[in-house]
């Protein structure tokens, strides 16, 4: 086990594979955490201990040269026949808009109806992560008004609390960057669980009992996720809530919350395993069941800017009474290295009128000015998110590899598809 | 009539210059030096084309409010509890390691 890694934990995702490496260092330039080694022209190699699992070097490598080692699919096709076990795919928000890429639509396809048709077909039953995104909201937005009751407004507070600024947990290769270059300043991360954190647990207890009423032993939750990092998140060891839930409850077994993880490019290998093509499958609605019931706040959580939207969606709610006039809130979107924003908020109990101060920061390497500031004490911020993938969840490193992107071998497949 | 005339270019180029050239222009290629596609190309389209994808499917939902999610509300009644409560700290909160020391 390399170091860096608690036990049991997935420590080399990513890999290089040295016939095809040429040595070109474009994977140098969009590695978050200097963990390539070999110089300009030789074989370049991943260095497990300080690479975050984040899949940007894969897919931007111009020669397809590395490749994601955690390969499941055959493993989730055996579960779904063996007619025991009760498969749940947990759906991130990104895999809609790039699963279509996979089976030739363009990007950005919105494919919902789609997807979960593919995906009733294939024989799981389905869980929007979107559900999970909002239930994040109100766990991680529930946190920041009380650290700002506390912080800001002086008023006593339960709970234990960490500092402001707060800073959004929900991307995983993100957290170990601030676990591993930054531990003294993890209190800063936001206590609640990523989506994926919380999908597992609400699977199988609230799934097991309320939804699918099958006992949470049999229930293989798969993430669909459009992230390698999510497949290293999914085996941290403390990540058994379920699990541990059910021990109180008089039973034994130990298991993971999110049992193993698929790729949007994994989950299009396993539909084409399964001969679903998804551009002529039965779409399917979802409508009876709970735990696909999503709102707009919780399906932006695939984009820059989108956690930061959908959490002020809420506080604002909260903290004022009022529901925001206009709830696209434009200073968080778009592709700006880091975003900024004050809200003034007037509250609801005594009209006291207060600013609040966020940002928004995608490309983990520029969180590090921002990261000087809290240890200078000076950080003017309440909120920051932080995703780690150059545009958030949608170009994450487990999405389709995009010819308009800086791989050469995705153009060619794209101008000669038959080789 | 016209008469069949020839001359020779005016921009002479030899076989040493014509190699150099090449040999730059392939030493840009080769080295993954995209400052000159850069120009013309956008790499960041098949980013902002997902992302509208986003933005779309956030328009179309009646609800577009995390509060606002009927069911979610629904499950925390229905386990009796509520955000940051005791369970909730137990199912959807975590801590951090200090990875510089594993």
């Amino acid at each position: 086990m390399p170091k860096s890694y608690q036990e049991n934990e997935l420590s080399s995702i990513i890999r290089i594979d040295e016939s095809k490496c040429k040595g070109c260092d474009t994977c140098k330039s969009f590695c978050p955490a200097d963990a390539i080694d070999g110089p300009y022209g030789a074989n370049h190699r991943i260095n497990s201990e300080r690479c975050l699992q984040c899949g940007q070097c894969l897919v931007n490598c111009p020669f397809g040269a590395i490749e994601d080692t955690t390969d499941v699919v055959d493993q989730v096709i055996e579960k779904l026949q063996d007619g025991r076990t009760t498969v749940v795919a947990t759906v991130a928000p990104a895999v809609r808009v790039a699963l279509g890429e996979e089976f030739g639509m363009e990007p950005g396809k919105l494919i919902t109806g789609q997807m979960y048709g593919a995906l009733k077909q294939a024989g799981f039953k389905i869980m929007d992560v979107n559900f999970a995104a909002d239930n994040t909201i109100l766990e991680e937005g529930t946190e920041l008004i009380h650290k700002i009751q506390k912080y800001v407004l002086q008023k006593p507070v339960a709970e234990e609390l960490g500092p402001l600024p707060q800073f959004t947990s929900c991307c995983p290769a993100w957290v170990r960057y601030m676990e591993l270059y930054h531990p003294d300043l993890r209190q800063h991360l936001s206590s609640a669980k990523s989506p994926q954190g919380m999908a597992g647990p609400v699977a199988k207890i609230y799934g097991a009992k309320e939804i699918w009423k099958v006992e949470p032993e049999q229930i293989f939750c798969v993430g669909v996720y459009p992230c390698t990092a999510k497949k290293l998140e999914a085996s941290r060891p403390e990540f058994t809530a379920a699990a541990d839930y059910w021990k109180k409850q008089g039973h034994t077994a130990t298991y993971q919350d999110t049992d193993v993880v698929l790729t949007t490019r994994d989950l299009a290998r396993l539909l084409k395993k399964l001969d679903i093509d998804i551009r002529n499958v039965q779409p399917a609605e979802e409508k009876d069941n709970p735990l696909a019931e999503y709102t707009g706040a919780g399906t932006i959580f695939g984009a820059t800017g989108g956690v930061m939207e959908a959490a002020l969606r809420t506080a604002y709610y909260v903290l004022t009474g009022q529901e925001m006039d206009d709830l696209s809130y434009k200073p968080v979107r778009g592709l700006d290295e880091v975003k900024s924003a004050s809200i003034p908020l007037k509250l609801k109990d005594g009209g006291q009128e207060i600013t609040l101060k966020i940002a928004v920061v995608h490309g983990t390497k520029n969180v590090e000015p921002l990261l000087k500031e809290i240890k200078a004490g000076s950080s003017p911020y309440h909120f920051i998110e932080v995703m780690n993938c150059p545009g958030g969840c949608v170009n994450g490193g487990g999405q389709p590899i995009n010819p308009m992107g800086t791989s050469w071998t995705g153009k060619f497949k794209a101008i000669l598809p038959w080789l | 009539m016209k008469r069949y005339s020839y001359e020779e270019k005016g921009v002479k180029i030899s076989r040493r210059e014509f190699l150099g050239f090449v040999g730059v222009v392939s030493a840009f290629l080769w080295t993954g030096a995209y400052t000159m596609t850069d120009l013309i190309v956008d790499r960041t389209k098949y980013i902002k084309m997902r992302t509208a994808g986003l933005y779309q499917d956030d328009e179309k939902q009646a609800k577009r409010q995390s509060h606002n999610n009927q069911s979610l509300l629904n499950m925390y009644k229905s386990l009796n509890f509520h955000p940051m409560s005791p369970l909730a700290e137990e199912l959807f909160h975590t801590h951090y390691v200090d990875r510089s020391i594993l």
